[in-house]
């Protein structure tokens, strides 16, 4: 991707959550002329970026808004406004994360940007307009007849006649009528023609523009508009062939490419031939390359997915057939959203923008690094020479020192180069809370403080999922109907409260609500009724550890599954999302208060502490923040169970795996006395493992698993020891 | 003969582009950024400047206000008003204040063909 398409997304992103913040406040005071031109400027500004990168469709919707947004200056915003620019927006944002994916705009873009067009062509419909072209009709069909009579071959093609009379001083204006033109997409005859009698000679101004430009395009109208307004003076503008819009889908491919992806149909169709795997794959390949390379990044989609399915078939069939329906131009709706945002998200997390800060720290860094290096070398040579062994030891430790705390620092600059501010997962809840107040009827009022706090990418890009939920329960479950608030002596408009803060090495991000607080009888009938835990054990429990059963799988409070909160995914989900980036959540609720749920996450991913332990031979990394305690219990201690084994630890059972074995090895160790156990706890659960021998406390850089490895089970990851071995990190949760 | 050519825009995206053409059209000019007219007032008198290209739409003091600052500097320096927005008005100002009106997005060719002649103008003007 280009430097300048990346300018765009960063800007682009920037100037969406500033008119969104406009236009939200706009709502709320809908004659803040500040606020006004601002969201105006932004707007403004939006459709310039898209012009910079050649991004019509977007250019085009934008300045449909732009347009609007004028129309609608000095009188206060209606709130139906609102949520038409706010649309646009969103779609905006659409097409960025397709773009940021893909680095194309989407093939529907065009299709969707009329949508957007039509939508504010139709707020800002008024009568004068249609009688004033109403008027004209007559005398354009002359100019255009004629045109047309002159196009020859052309005409079939003549999608839009214009003619445009540029003002008479336009050269003084800076305006070039004739280069406007040029720039139109799609011309395909020009003609210029005197606007009137010409002077007599001694009287023509040579500087007055005294022509009439007339012009056919194969663009359809919609298109030319961006470039039209350039130019002054009176312009008409006549779609031809209304018949056929539906020639605006994107079907027709070029030409190169209608034969490349026809001779991927020939070679599939060899079946004689041998390696019919290395056809489907490179076939499917270069058609979807081709496709996403015209744009048409649906079909190029579908071609992938039917190479995916030919390939596991060993039967081109399913290949072919995606190719031909792509070859027709059949490009299937793009109902299947939520798949091509999934791949966004995981592209996404693979590039990485960096602040050039950033970048010199590292290079001062490992400047010095160097020059450490060097003096390193000088000490190795003077210990050669032999002389004087008490100094330089305390030169090579010196140098040790100085080392060490270079590699912390570049080690940090590194982790920092992986940091993003929250702001860009904050940053879409107002649209979101916006919309869904409006659904539930509850009046909210979003308040978001520390966007500036930093998390690591992976955590950023990974917490908006859990934390959309937290807030779709909030607004669901949480916020009171304003009714119910007012009774209660409340503000009708509720207060959710987005908070993210640095807490050391841990960010923290609450999501507080002002509703009726967790409602703890009904939590604890719920479990009951949906057997989440035992009635007599859920009667047991105190208030605190019964707020903790909407985290167990299977509840759901909601006694009615609202297009909302009931998508299958619980707060357990919430829970295991935030586990999986090795953070937790917590829940605080005050009956008649509100409640604030509280993520805790790493601030970086990748340094975890790690235990070493021996087992079976081979060393092995238990992450500390698993380590509960190390204990060593007498082998009288140790009780059988069926085949397993458990040991009582300060009253409380606790199962006893053998490390070993769980890894596929000999179980032997059994000799000893006494069993070494490190007790692992994690989401509430104990846990011990009979190791060999402990070993000592790392901080190391987890490397996922890779290549064949990936998805491994009971593996976090790896870290290479300091002697070269590979220490594998044990993911304890999943073996518990 | 080389150029220092001041780009005026609040977008960074806007300057940048305009910069790319500037090197591909001339390579061995120098140019100039600034995100608004503070800065850029502030570049004009740091530097050496020949022609300037101001966005219209920019926070705080727009592009033609800053056009009149920086007539009142150095009337001779050829400036051009860059903006998405066409309208009369702002054509008309631009004119009264001596700067020439160029529709965004600036396209590579129709900033050759400003440069060149804001150049030679500049030139003339040096040698008289």
């Amino acid at each position: 991707m280009n430097d300048l398409l990346q300018q765009f997304l960063v800007e682009s992103r920037e100037l969406v959550a500033q008119a969104t913040d406009d236009l939200l406040a706009l709502e709320r005071t809908p004659g803040d002329a500040a606020r006004f031109d601002s969201a105006f400027r932004a707007f403004h500004t939006l459709k310039g970026a898209a012009g910079i990168v050649d991004f019509d469709a977007m250019a085009r919707a934008l300045h449909a808004a732009e347009d609007a947004l004028a129309r609608g200056r000095g009188a206060p915003m209606p709130p139906a406004h609102v949520g038409d620019y706010l649309s646009c927006l969103d779609q905006v944002i659409q097409w960025l994360d397709h773009l940021e994916a893909s680095g194309a705009p989407p093939a529907d873009a065009e299709a969707r940007a009329d949508l957007l067009v039509r939508r504010f062509a139709e707020a800002a419909a008024t009568p004068g307009d249609a009688a004033g072209d109403a008027a004209d009709d007559t005398e354009a069909d002359l100019w255009v007849d004629g045109l047309l009579a002159a196009a020859g071959e052309a005409r079939a093609q003549a999608r839009t006649a214009l003619r445009l009379r540029p003002a008479e001083d336009c050269f003084f204006r800076g305006d070039d009528p004739l280069a406007v033109i040029e720039t139109l997409p799609g011309l395909l005859v020009l003609r210029l023609e005197p606007a009137g009698p010409w002077p007599p000679r001694d009287e023509i101004d040579p500087f007055a523009c005294r022509l009439v430009v007339l012009a056919l395009l194969s663009a359809p109208e919609a298109t030319l508009a961006s470039h039209l307004h350039t130019v002054h003076g009176q312009m008409d503008v006549v779609p031809l062939s209304p018949a056929g819009p539906q020639d605006t889908a994107p079907s027709a491919l070029p030409a190169a490419a209608r034969a490349l992806l026809e001779a991927q149909l020939a070679l599939l169709s060899d079946r004689g031939a041998e390696a019919a795997a290395g056809r489907i794959a490179s076939a499917g390949r270069l058609a979807e390359n081709v496709l996403r390379r015209v744009g048409a990044a649906a079909a190029a989609e579908a071609v992938a997915r039917a190479a995916a399915a030919s390939a596991a078939a060993g039967d081109p069939g399913p290949l072919a057939a995606a190719i031909r329906q792509a070859l027709a131009g059949a490009t299937q709706a793009p109902a299947a959203t939520d798949a091509p945002r999934a791949a966004a998200m995981a592209d996404t997390a693979r590039t990485l923008r960096v602040d050039v800060a950033r970048i010199d720290a590292l290079v001062k860094l490992t400047g010095e690094v160097t020059v450490a290096k060097n003096a390193v070398g000088h000490i190795a040579r003077l210990a050669q020479t032999g002389t004087d062994l008490p100094a330089l030891a305390a030169r090579l430790k010196d140098q040790h020192a100085l080392l060490a705390r270079l590699t912390d620092e570049l080690q940090s600059a590194v982790l920092n180069l992986r940091v993003l501010p929250l702001r860009h997962v904050f940053q879409r809840f107002p649209r979101l809370v916006r919309e869904i107040s409006a659904d539930l009827g509850k009046p909210v009022r979003l308040v978001t403080e520390g966007e500036a706090t930093e998390a690591d990418k992976a955590v950023v890009e990974a917490v908006f999922e859990p934390l959309l939920h937290v807030v779709r329960n909030a607004l669901d479950h949480g916020i009171e109907p304003p009714a119910r608030r007012s009774a209660a002596g409340k503000p009708a408009v509720a207060t959710l409260r987005l908070h993210a803060a640095r807490q050391g090495e841990r960010v923290v991000i609450a999501v507080a609500d002002d509703g009726g607080g967790i409602d703890l009888p009904r939590v604890r009938r719920i479990a009951a009724e949906r057997g989440v835990a035992g009635a007599e054990a859920v009667a047991a429990l105190s208030d605190a550890e019964a707020i903790d059963l909407i985290f167990r799988p299977g509840f759901s409070t909601a006694e009615t599954v609202t297009g909302l909160s009931g998508r299958g995914v619980g707060m357990d989900a919430v829970r295991a999302a935030l586990a999986r980036m090795g953070g937790s959540v917590a829940v605080d609720s005050r009956t008649g208060h509100g409640t604030t749920v509280r993520f805790t996450l790493p601030f970086t991913v990748m340094v975890t502490r790690v235990m070493t332990v021996e087992a079976g031979g081979q060393a092995f990394g238990i992450p500390m923040d698993a380590v509960v305690e190390t204990v060593r219990v007498p082998r009288g201690r140790i009780v059988r169970v069926g085949a397993a084994a458990a040991f009582t630890l300060r009253e409380r059972t606790v199962p006893l795996l053998s490390l070993a074995r769980e890894l596929g090895g000999p179980a032997d160790g059994t000799a000893s006395a006494e069993a070494q156990v490190v007790v692992i706890g994690t989401d509430g659960q104990i846990g011990g493992f009979e190791v060999d021998r402990l070993g000592e406390r790392l901080d190391v850089v987890l490397q996922p698993m890779d290549g064949i490895l990936t998805g491994m089970r009971g593996i976090a990851g790896t870290t290479l020891l300091g002697d070269g071995r590979v220490l594998l990190v044990l993911d304890v949760q999943e073996m518990l | 003969m080389s150029c220092t050519v001041l780009i005026v825009d609040d977008s960074k995206l806007a300057r940048m582009s305009v910069a790319k053409s500037l090197r591909s059209l001339h390579p061995d000019w120098t140019h100039l950024e600034a995100a608004n007219a503070d800065d850029a007032l502030a570049q004009v008198r740091k530097h050496k400047v020949d022609l300037a290209l101001l966005d219209f739409n920019m926070p705080g003091r727009d592009g033609l206000t800053l056009a009149a600052e920086l007539k009142a500097i150095d009337p001779s320096l050829p400036l051009a008003v860059v903006s998405a927005n066409h309208q009369e008005e702002i054509i008309r100002k631009a004119q009264e204040i001596g700067a020439v009106f160029l529709a965004k997005p600036l396209t590579e060719k129709v900033l050759a063909e400003y440069l060149s002649g804001a150049a030679s103008r500049r030139n003339a003007a040096a040698k008289e």
